[in-house]
């Protein structure tokens, strides 16, 4: 293979991934999807149901679980299918910000 | 000896420091203080005599406390033997709670401001009209601005969690905490390294370094205890501190480090361990992330060179390596606590947790500890409501590389407020909170208060917050309050349970915060998301430990069984890597050094002094100082300065003199200290206040906060209180 088409298709391979990395990060409103996530989970689930928490996933894996939309995490698979984009991405900035691997927040105790 | 035996209290002088007349009107409640306050009878026996648990609230630790209650009045706080986290003690200061219960200067009524702010001309007012009043104002702050126009400052108490609920139903993102002043810097660095904040396992350590803290003064249960026990096993103590503190005295090797310069030492120590692999490989195989890139970069950091920048000899500094590692895994660099002093004060701290994590100390006696599960059960609460109209973020937000949520920067919050950027904030509910004090630039804050329009504030006596406020609630003291549950860690002393139940009831009209959040809930249409008491609430958060009701019936203390050592054997990190994180590609991807790089700290000026902060072993923050079982200690501050560098000033013993900075000057007594550098000086804080509701303290002593220049981690927005420089003169007459 001829060198120069070589660096040109790793270029573009390196731009995609890069591309890629920056896309996953999920960027909406991370208030408005606690209050959404935790509204939805108890909708399903009853007023008294605990939501799975943010921490029970690595922020890979919340990121992985929204792209491949693997509701049966969370149960009422229907209700997580008919929400809109917009709102799914602020639930995801709230679980990936919380995530198992997050830089979480400590309380001086 | 107390000044209450010496000084029998008339009902007459009592009315006096009451506030005359209206006092008069509620004399009845005032029954307690004066039994209290009144010399002991030479005979007589009390009738009634009660035996009650209950939690120290004198400062942060939480130590378990028996109160002896005769005839209805504290006459004495005893230590709860079976409190394990104190090692069944209880210290002077918390000995002296009794004082801030019957403190002839409480708030004992809501106060309405009729004069300007600060003159010091008040109204007493019903609750029924100040709570109106607050919630009328709450509301159209939040109709007119946003609902983020309003700033909630809980202070470090059990109840401040309802303050933390309150401001998520009432709608405002913008909370800021006392620990932004304090150990945020710490929590950052051991988070994004370890992925937890760990304990320290002092009681079985052989070999530990303190430096920035001092833990003989600035008490921590139990390391302050395990640490004495400690070095009585035969534990050697090396100490880095500018000035002489009594840990200092106690230390096996004292360094007078020069300020800002740890990092070259801790750094230098890598260097030290990497490059002679001193350090458990196998350990560093399976558990750390980054060793190879660590080496590498510490290659820079010789002992030679960081004696240039820290004053600690070389060989001194690979000697304490060698030590160090050779007592490891029952070795460490000690956490410490307030690491509020530099602006990079979070990457000096993982300079520290890089040297921990080369021990392989963590989760091994002697070592760092994970917190142990306790198990208390957080309570569902209603869905607290969300208002499409808010603002998106907080003031202070992105202001810090990782500013922690909950806790918030006072210094950006402070600065947004001030210039009413990115919104109008013009509320402000304070809760045992009173940066006035605590806080740098005292200035800066004053000018944010003249853009408020609104000021509450919630405590226990009249604090320089509250005497700039509009309105002021009297808070109960701890010994008269019921608390919920909550749940503490002590390293190989426990992971337990304490709750708080009043031994004596409110006095005078004070009110928990709880009822104060309860009742303003009610008046604006939040009462559903408060619709709750302390006691259910209790009751749910021990519902997963059927053993703890009966336990703290019993003993005052609740210990869940749980592992201390070994707690991470098959689990993973809470970090990207799942290792500990020596290099940190969170970092790396945020533009910030993803191990710790050395920067010297700016060189102190001729003729000036850096200006360093510490605790006393009297005083909390700025709480106690006007409680005059401790004030007797200390009734002022000096500030320390070395022999010499007086000398050169003509400052003598005694004498009064000006603290000057760039943002405030402050006249308190000079004290000459051999045993401090001679580029530093130093003062206790929480003296100089503008209040004149603290007997003890109206012109006493220089304000710490008055001069102190405000600069802030970059990392964790944590205040940097050791990069102000000032100068000293005598006081013209």
């Amino acid at each position: 293979m001829n060198k120069r088409i070589l660096i040109k298709i790793i270029t573009l391979l390196m731009v995609f991934t890069f591309a890629g990395a920056v896309m996953a990060q999920p960027d909406g409103n991370k208030r408005k999807g606690k209050h959404l996530y935790r509204q939805t989970y108890k909708k399903c689930h009853g007023e008294d149901a605990v939501p799975v928490s943010p921490d029970s996933k690595t922020q890979a894996q919340w990121i992985r679980v929204f792209e491949k939309k693997q509701w049966d995490v969370f149960g009422c698979e229907e209700t997580w299918n008919k929400m809109s984009e917009e709102d799914l991405n602020d639930i995801l900035t709230y679980l990936h910000g919380h995530a198992f691997d997050s830089p979480s927040p400590a309380k001086c105790k | 000896m107390s000044k209450i035996t010496n000084m029998p209290v008339t009902r007459r002088n009592f009315l006096k420091w009451t506030g005359a007349a209206s006092a008069a009107a509620a004399a009845g409640s005032h029954a307690p203080v004066l039994r209290a306050l009144a010399p002991a009878k030479k005979t007589g026996q009390a009738k009634n005599v009660e035996l009650k648990y209950s939690v120290c609230d004198m400062c942060l630790n939480k130590c378990g406390l028996i109160a002896r209650v005769e005839d209805g009045i504290v006459k004495k706080l005893d230590p709860n033997q079976k409190f394990l986290k104190s090692r069944g003690m209880l210290c002077a200061r918390g000995n002296a709670g009794i004082q801030q219960l019957y403190d002839p200067d409480r708030l004992k009524y809501p106060l309405l401001r009729t004069g300007k702010r600060g003159e010091g001309k008040w109204k007493r007012i019903s609750w029924q009209e100040a709570l109106d009043y607050a919630a009328e104002k709450l509301n159209g702050i939040a109709e007119k601005y946003s609902r983020c126009g309003v700033l909630f400052t809980p202070g470090s108490d059990l109840q401040s969690t309802f303050v933390h609920r309150f401001a998520e139903v009432f709608g405002s993102y913008n909370v800021c905490t006392h620990e932004s002043s304090c150990l945020l810097s710490r929590n950052r660095a051991y988070l994004d390294t370890f992925g937890e904040v760990p304990s320290a396992d002092v009681l079985y350590t052989r070999y530990i370094i303190v430096s920035g803290a001092n833990p003989f003064e600035a008490i921590v249960t139990p390391d302050s205890i395990d640490l004495m026990t400690a070095k009585k096993s035969g534990c050697k103590l090396i100490v880095l501190d500018p000035r002489y503190t009594k840990t200092a005295a106690l230390a096996d090797e004292w360094y007078a480090v020069k300020p800002g310069t740890d990092m070259a030492f801790f750094l230098a120590l890598a260097n030290v361990i990497t490059n002679e692999k001193l350090y458990d490989q196998k350990f560093a195989k399976d558990r750390i992330s980054g060793v190879d890139e660590l080496t590498e970069h510490v290659k820079q950091y010789t002992p030679e060179w960081a004696s240039g920048e820290c004053d600690i000899p070389a060989d001194d500094i690979r000697r304490i390596a060698r030590e160090l590692a050779k007592a490891a895994p029952a070795s460490m660099v000690y956490p410490g606590r307030r690491t509020s002093d530099y602006v990079n004060s979070t990457q000096i701290r993982r300079a520290m947790a890089i040297v921990n994590a080369l021990l392989g100390n963590w989760d091994r006696p002697g070592g760092l500890t994970a917190a142990r599960k306790v198990n208390l059960k957080a309570v569902q609460l209603p869905e607290a409501p969300f208002y499409d109209d808010n603002p998106d973020d907080r003031i202070d937000a992105g202001k810090a590389n990782m500013l922690f949520e909950e806790e918030g920067s006072f210094k950006h919050m402070r600065d947004g407020i001030i210039a009413q950027e990115p919104y109008p904030l013009k509320g402000w509910f304070v809760y045992k909170y009173n940066p006035l004090q605590s806080v740098a630039n005292r200035n800066k804050t004053l000018e944010m208060i003249d853009k408020l329009e609104f000021i509450v504030t919630v405590d226990i006596t009249m604090s320089d917050t509250a005497w700039m406020s509009d309105l002021v609630l009297p808070a109960p003291s701890y010994l008269e309050r019921l608390d919920p549950a909550s749940a503490l860690q002590g390293s190989s002393a426990c992971a337990c349970v304490v709750t708080r139940d009043p031994v004596v009831p409110e006095m005078f009209e004070s009110k928990p915060v709880f009822w104060i959040l309860k009742e303003l809930a009610n008046r604006m249409e939040l009462g559903e998301y408060f619709d709750f008491d302390i006691e259910s609430y209790r009751k749910e958060q021990l519902s997963n430990m059927p053993d703890a009701p009966g336990a703290l019936e019993k003993d005052g203390v609740y210990y869940n069984p749980g592992k201390l050592y070994g707690a991470y054997e098959g689990k993973v990190f809470r970090t990207r890597s799942k290792q500990i994180e020596v290099y940190n590609s969170r970092y790396n991807d945020m533009g910030v050094n993803p191990m710790p790089v050395y920067t010297p700290p700016n060189e102190v000026p001729e003729n000036r002094f850096r200006m360093v902060l510490g605790r006393n072993a009297y005083f909390t923050h700025c709480t106690s100082r006007n409680n005059s079982l401790l004030n007797e200690l200390m009734p002022e501050n000096a500030v320390w300065i070395n022999p010499a560098s007086a000398s050169k000033l003509g400052i003598k013993e005694g004498d009064m003199v000006d603290v000057k900075s760039r943002v405030g000057k402050t006249s308190l007594k000079a004290t000459l200290k051999k045993g401090i550098r001679k580029d530093t000086v130093y003062m206790s804080s929480g003296f100089g206040v503008l209040s004149k509701g603290l007997s003890n303290l109206a012109g006493k002593g220089g304000a710490m906060s008055e001069i102190l220049e405000d600069f802030a981690d970059t990392l964790s927005g944590n205040m940097a209180m050791h990069e102000t420089f000032v100068s000293i003169s005598r006081s013209a007459s």
